[in-house]
């Protein structure tokens, strides 16, 4: 957690809510389910992989792909009926890559709709321009 | 391959004692790798993802207590998340050894840091100026230290930008969050209140890390074996870390550290040059 110093305990006297705060909220819930549900398929997958094979250990690279291209290769092994734990790993990566994704692409939702602020729709639709590029870089 | 009994707790504590002195846990996790015998540039690269687990955590909190700069999190997300796939592709194209010593240089520049401390005032003083107005680049929050509504205006975004840029490509060349970097040039350059620059970069370090994190990813040098009980055992110390950090007096923590980081950045610069 980066940089977590010299902030207060939450307590319920903060100022009445807005569409600012609602966003905020949404973002924060975004967030933290995103890490959550990363971490909890991370953790059940190497638990059902010890359960198998005795060891914790797995061994099997991701040879050069990119986001979207992981996820096809996830979502057709687990069509396949062929549920591995290291499904459950990669689609716990997977999850942990989208969560921020995902929060600009709320962020650019809210300017653009809830604020009808064309300058910042524009710019986080840059971020979000440049992070599909480098999601499907190659 | 290192195993699991020792890279699960070696994680752990790497993202305890980053959150307890309130950096990333790459800058611990990094060199704890490449002791262990993990390639620096797989070190980086799992650092990196783990750095969007941290700092989602970590922003989720803070993001909710509308403190949290939006607007400004996402005009230098432009500048930090270009700067991040500059650096992670300087990563592939040097050898190992310049990473180590470049590391090693960035531990020592968090230890004189860490040890001069000096309390920075953010630069409040004077009118904003006509390019950080434009870009609407206020707010205002509300601080519970003093129980009122603190508004703020932040200044010279066009120093800022650039500088972001540079921050981010730290972060996508070493594989950490760089969140010191960033919250200096908030509250140096920009005179963001404290507050709201630790908890803004900390926003900005996720989207970041995701765009640094896309370059190793299709790369291949995410390995899943190795990401796993890495991502788990950070975030578990870091989680940990953030409760205890309220309870510990910050000089004893503030000592460890110092001791950790200039034990690190000798052995990283000594690495680097030795070849191995």
């Amino acid at each position: 957690m980066a940089d977590d110093r010299k902030i207060p305990e939450r307590t319920q006297t903060v100022p009445p809510p807005s569409r600012d705060a609602q966003m905020d909220a949404l973002v924060g819930y975004l967030l933290l389910s995103g890490v959550s549900l990363s971490m909890a398929l991370i953790a059940v997958g190497l638990l059902w992989h010890r359960l198998r094979t005795g060891t914790f250990h797995l061994a099997y690279p991701i040879e050069g792909m990119n986001l979207f291209e992981f996820l096809l290769a996830e979502i057709r092994i687990a069509g396949q009926d062929r549920l591995r734990p290291q499904t459950l790993v990669d689609a716990g990566i997977a999850v942990l890559l989208l969560t921020p994704y995902l929060r600009v692409l709320a962020s650019m939702l809210y300017f653009l709709f809830a604020q009808r602020n064309w300058k910042y729709s524009l710019f986080t639709a840059v971020v979000l321009g440049v992070l599909t590029f480098s999601l499907f870089l190659r | 391959m290192v195993p699991f009994y020792l890279l699960f707790p070696v994680s752990i504590v790497a993202g305890f004692i980053g959150a307890m002195a309130g950096m990333g846990g790459g800058v611990v996790l990094i060199p704890a790798l490449t002791l262990l015998g993990v390639d620096i540039k797989h070190a980086i690269a799992v650092s990196i993802l783990s750095v969007i687990a941290t700092s989602s955590g970590s922003a989720s909190a803070y993001v909710r207590d509308h403190i949290t700069n939006l607007k400004i999190g996402m005009f230098l997300e432009m500048f930090t998340i270009v700067g991040a796939l500059t650096g992670a592709a300087i990563t592939l194209a040097v050898s190992s050894r310049p990473l180590y010593i470049l590391f090693g240089c960035v531990l020592l520049g968090s230890w004189i840091a860490l040890l001069v401390s000096a309390e920075h005032q953010s630069g409040q003083a004077g009118p904003q100026d006509r390019t950080s107005r434009w870009l609407e680049l206020e707010g205002s929050y509300y601080d519970l230290s003093v129980g009122r509504t603190i508004d703020y205006q932040a200044r010279r975004a066009y120093l800022g930008a650039p500088l972001m840029f540079a921050a981010g490509v730290i972060a996508g060349l070493l594989g950490i969050g760089a969140g010191a970097v960033k919250v200096l040039i908030h509250d140096l350059v920009m005179g963001l209140p404290p507050k709201v620059s630790t908890t803004t970069s900390n926003l900005i370090i996720g989207v970041t890390a995701l765009a640094g994190t896309s370059v190793y990813l299709v790369h291949g040098l995410i390995d899943p074996g190795l990401a796993a009980p890495v991502i788990l055992g950070v975030v578990a110390g870091a989680f940990v870390g953030t409760r205890l950090l309220v309870r510990l007096s910050n000089q004893s923590v503030r000592k460890f550290f110092l001791v950790v980081l200039i034990g690190l950045a000798i052995e990283m610069i000594v690495r680097g040059i030795r070849g191995h």
